[in-house]
């Protein structure tokens, strides 16, 4: 007889809210129907309502872990519109930024991951490690969650001394290479707990849509850094990491190595960072208007491509501004990924698409 | 910024997608057509496309167009088409991962999608107004 167990929208188990109904046959998932709008906020009608620079601090609330890459995925599509053209310096800012908040969102993600594994004493070193990358944006933007870096044509705030952050870089580069390395690949019983687990295949990912770790996990090695490259991601020397078996365990692996070619990105943009002006000058306030035109900017955000699509009329409010997170594509893989697997094993699986239902919502 | 790549347009072409394509800002836009949208989608799904979003916008004279937008080999192709009576049939048989892009659509600017055998609400509960982004007033 199979039974249904309704999990969330608020759940002491759940750190976020959304609803899950998996229907069971004994210990074995059989469905899943999931509910998400939680969190809705109606951030791309508030978009259409504000001005443009306005819009800059809404988009950057639409997440609280990857809030980085929303302000610069705005402020490019609006730099299309209007050909503002960030000087070097500020290209080299925003990949530093963006690779900061990579690292801290993989780190937060692994830390988790490893709770759920019944690992935590590793969950504790991924925070700990978390917190270096968290003192490193504090340093740069003056913020740790909401950084305010980016403005339309360029950066907000200079990065003083390159060598502190480095500093920081190479201390936990060391401790990725020490601790989590070891364990997200080589080690026995966290490949007991993954392997064969929640297993998403390139097929299925590729009709869902999914992104980003999720979807080079299964095979599926698009990169935005890469296949369209922005800021400035075409000087640097980079790996994208893929893996072909979907579990668990191949998404941890994806996650580790990524966190690694992150510190070697940061370390190439920190040394070669250009000498100039961090951003171009542009009309402020009321004065500020905008071509009439449509742009579209992608970007890699720490869970795959962002998309964000901006329809001007001319005036100083945006006609549209279309927001496309990560999240919304990964989700729904959740059904497939937990269909025949052990009910116990679902919290894991979820989570090992690293969801985020902020940005879900918006 | 990425460059457009050489006889890319011809290869679309080629590939049974027609139609005037313009590079512009990083992608690849068709010029807005009556475009039968799930022969299309059929085409992308065949030539190995990533679906990746449909994006609304109100036009001043009461139409949504509508840009279905999918990545080809890391080529971003935005394919255009508009409707006035707010009805456009489904694609989330063909790809599901355009299910919940119709889904919030229909919340967002009121489109029905038609031949969905139902289109439960995504971001609001069952009940709720459709046409979020259509309302002119913020609603206190």
């Amino acid at each position: 007889m199979s039974y249904r167990i309704p999990i969330g929208p608020y759940h002491p188990a759940l750190e976020e809210p959304y609803k899950l109904e998996l229907i069971c046959d004994g210990e074995t998932v059989r469905d899943a129907v999931m509910n998400v709008g939680f969190n809705f906020r109606g951030i791309e009608y508030l978009a259409e309502r504000r001005n443009y620079l306005q819009g800059i601090t809404l988009v950057e609330r639409v997440c609280g872990i990857c809030s980085n890459v929303h302000s610069l995925s705005y402020c490019m599509a609006v730099e299309q519109l209007t050909g503002a053209e960030p000087p070097e310096r500020a290209l080299y800012i925003r990949v530093v930024l963006s690779e900061l908040e990579r690292l801290h969102s993989h780190l937060l993600w692994s830390g988790v991951a490893a709770k759920l594994i019944g690992f935590k004493t590793v969950f504790m070193a991924c925070f700990t490690l978390r917190e270096k990358i968290m003192d490193a944006l504090s340093a740069i933007s003056g913020n740790r969650v909401n950084y305010g870096m980016n403005c339309i044509g360029g950066v907000n705030r200079d990065i003083a001394d390159p060598q502190a952050v480095l500093n920081i870089l190479d201390e936990l580069e060391r401790d990725i290479q020490h601790i989590i390395l070891p364990i997200f690949l080589k080690d026995r019983s966290v490949e007991s707990r993954c392997k064969g687990v929640g297993i998403l295949t390139k097929e299925q990912a590729m009709a869902m849509g999914a992104v980003g770790p999720l979807a080079r996990a299964s095979g599926i090695s698009q990169d935005i850094r890469k296949a369209a490259p922005y800021c400035a991601y075409d000087r640097m020397e980079f790996n994208v990491p893929v893996e072909t078996s979907g579990d668990v365990r191949a998404r941890l692996v994806v996650h580790a190595l990524e966190m690694v070619e992150s510190c070697h990105i940061l370390h190439q943009a920190l040394r070669t960072l250009p000498e100039g002006p961090i951003h171009a000058k542009t009309p402020s306030g009321a004065r500020f208007k905008v071509p009439a035109g449509t742009a579209i900017c992608r970007a890699e955000a720490p869970r795959g491509e962002v998309l964000y699509q901006i329809t001007s009329n001319g005036t100083d409010i945006p006609a549209r501004v279309r927001v496309r997170t990560p999240t919304f594509m990964n989700m729904a893989t959740v059904r497939f990924t937990v269909l025949g697997q052990q009910l116990a094993d679902s919290p894991l699986i979820q989570a090992s698409c690293d969801p985020c239902y902020s940005c879900t919502d918006r | 910024m990425n460059t457009a790549p050489e006889n890319f347009v011809q290869s679309l072409q080629e590939s049974g997608l027609g139609g005037d394509w313009e590079w512009k800002n990083g992608s690849w836009w068709r010029t807005p057509e009556a475009m039968d949208v799930r022969a299309t989608a059929t085409r992308m799904i065949a030539l190995q496309a990533r679906f990746v979003a449909i994006t609304a916008v109100e036009l001043p004279d009461k139409e949504i167009h509508l840009d279905y937008q999918w990545d080809l080999n890391g080529q971003l192709l935005s394919l255009a088409t508009a409707t006035k009576a707010q009805r456009i049939p489904t694609i989330a048989d063909l790809s599901p991962a355009a299910d919940w892009a119709e889904r919030e659509t229909r919340e967002y600017f009121a489109v029905e999608f038609t031949g969905r055998e139902s289109t439960q609400p995504l971001m609001t509960r069952a009940g709720d107004p459709i046409g979020i982004n259509l309302r002119k007033e913020v609603v206190k």
